[in-house]
């Protein structure tokens, strides 16, 4: 029945309508600006190249990270906490099209976020050293365009990890505080985890969700820790990304809305 | 016109664990009333028509809507519904229009003409375009019809919509109620625990006491109200003689009350008044659904 789309408009609407999000956009250019302007005065007159510039500017990705993790965490738990899930599920459309339009919508905010952080860094890299454009860092066989390319895939498989394991957390627990909570846990933890529980030590850690997360580890054909591959980290990653997306629609499928 | 029942609940129940909420609930709505569904709070009111409109799983028995089962095939049953479950919550972020327009591009046929039809019949031209957050309760509650009949149901299901409205907004709802059921035909099914507002607003009463359907009544049905509601009130100087004398009767607050007619009340008045007690005065009482609902209910003990 209807247009699938006219729903996933609908999401869009409920994202994008709300200033929030306007003011995510906003923290994301004015830091990437400040960033950009300390490291300029920090480097002095040494000039390093734009590419170089957009590489150090790369961290600020957690921002975007962090931001998709919330739209994520609100857009089942808000529908909850506002009392509108009554009036939504009400409507000719089956819970699992509803479900999968706040996917689709939340797929294309990460994707919108990604695009708006990596051409507001290029951006600004480009204007502020405007003359050197070769690169330092990278060798000359490599172009650094694709470079960059490569690690923003990387970066924004990492992300959407995140923003679906806080989906997932928003439809179970109907809370957003909690999928937030817990998305920033494995977001900063990530690292730690894979300290102490290194793959080469504790076999079992290879089938954890952190140390597959980093896809750059196999980057130029390297092989991972332990014998892991790119390969199986993907395996890894998918299988984690097809479980929380399985519990969110089975627990949204079935719940009693009551209150 | 068609009596096929909009509505057919056949043997519906609802159990959480052990508890059984809503307990092997049969009852057929008819077209182009205004039904009320009537209980103490409790009852198992909302669980009811939370399973009507799929928000809950039902645990047996099954429910249609126009010939649709709500569990079997739930976008069939669903399109012919509209409704309000407790107080009309909106995205507050966005505008009343916003808020309208996000509900129709959810049902197939919803015109921007319809949206502003509706917008007219509520009343909220003013203020659409403002943000729901800005929004009085009764704003809200306008809002709220609109929505529900925005895609012309054939059924439209109120839970307590008029929990929270003042006097003046109650009787706006009720007049757009009457009006829904009288020009357009559609049935109307609306909870509460409010009696004396259901007397107002419905043609029947279904009353429901924890989980069981315990009575249905028409309210329009003039000789039964007249033969069975009705009773003659004597206020006298001393009812207990009174009612000696008579031989029949209830004594209530100092009355005597008494289930006769006119003829009777005069003969009555007569003897009383020759026996030496003073009557100060005479009147009908009707007894109000209230009255019959605490008799049918015993008093609303929630178990």
């Amino acid at each position: 029945m209807g247009n699938f789309m006219r729903l996933v408009q609908n999401e869009n609407m409920k994202i994008y309508r709300r200033i929030r999000t306007w003011v995510m956009f906003g923290v994301i250019l004015l830091m990437v600006l400040f960033f950009s302007i300390l490291f300029r005065l920090g480097g002095g007159s040494s000039t390093i190249s734009s590419w170089d510039a957009i590489s150090q500017l790369s961290f600020l990705y957690y921002l975007a990270t962090i931001f998709a993790a919330v739209v994520a965490a609100d857009i089942v738990a808000g529908e909850f906490t506002w009392g509108t899930i009554k009036l939504l599920l009400i409507r000719p459309w089956t819970r699992t099209k509803v479900l999968a339009s706040k996917l689709l919508a939340l797929i294309l905010f990460t994707l919108l976020i990604t695009v708006v952080f990596f051409l507001a860094s290029s951006l600004i890299s480009f204007a502020m050293y405007p003359e050197n454009t070769t690169s330092l860092m990278y060798s000359d066989d490599v172009s650094p365009l694709a470079y960059m390319l490569e690690d923003i895939l990387y970066r924004y498989i990492d992300l959407l990890v995140i923003a679906l394991f806080s989906f997932m957390i928003s439809a179970v627990f109907r809370s957003s505080g909690i999928a937030i909570g817990l998305s920033m846990f494995i977001l900063f933890t990530g690292g730690i985890f894979t300290m102490l529980f290194n793959p080469v030590r504790y076999p079992w850690a290879k089938y954890t969700l952190f140390v597959n997360m980093d896809l750059s580890q196999y980057r130029g054909g390297q092989e991972g820790v332990a014998g892991m591959t790119l390969g199986f980290s993907i395996t890894v990653l998918l299988s984690y990304v097809l479980l929380f997306l399985l519990v969110s629609w089975l627990v949204f499928k079935k719940r009693d809305v009551a209150a | 016109m068609d009596l096929e029942p909009v509505v057919r609940m056949k043997g519906v129940s609802k159990r959480i664990g052990s508890k059984t909420i809503i307990d092997n609930l049969t009852l057929d709505i008819p077209p182009g009333q205004v039904y009320g569904f009537l209980g103490p709070n409790g009852a198992g009111k909302t669980t009811t028509i939370r399973m009507m409109v799929g928000l809950m799983a039902i645990t047996a028995g099954d429910i249609e809507i126009q010939g649709a089962s709500i569990t079997k095939q739930f976008e069939t049953a669903i399109s012919h519904v509209g409704a309000i479950v407790e107080n009309p919550e909106m995205y507050k972020f966005l505008s009343g229009y916003q808020n309208l327009l996000h509900y129709a591009r959810m049902s197939p046929g919803v015109s921007k003409q319809r949206i502003a039809e509706v917008i007219e019949l509520v009343g909220l031209q003013q203020r659409i375009h403002d943000k729901v957050k800005t929004y009085s309760l009764g704003m809200r509650q306008r809002l709220g019809v609109a929505q529900a009949i925005l895609h012309r149901p054939k059924l439209l299901v109120l839970d307590e919509p008029t929990n929270g409205l003042d006097p003046q907004g109650i009787r706006e709802l009720r007049s757009y109620l009457r009006q829904l059921a009288e020009e357009e035909g559609t049935t109307i099914f609306v909870s509460s625990h409010l009696l004396s507002e259901m007397e107002l607003m419905c043609d029947t009463v279904a009353v429901i006491q924890q989980g069981r359907l315990i009575d249905v009544r028409s309210l329009h049905d003039q000789d039964a109200v007249a033969n069975e509601q009705k009773k003659t009130m004597f206020e006298v100087s001393d009812p207990e003689r009174a009612r000696e004398l008579i031989g029949q009767g209830q004594i209530m607050d100092s009355h005597l009350l008494l289930d006769i007619d006119r003829d009777t009340a005069a003969a009555i008045n007569e003897r009383l008044v020759l026996s030496g007690i003073s009557v100060y005065r005479i009147a009908v009482v009707t007894r109000t659904l209230e009255d019959q609902f605490i008799e049918l209910t015993g008093g609303g003990q929630i178990g």
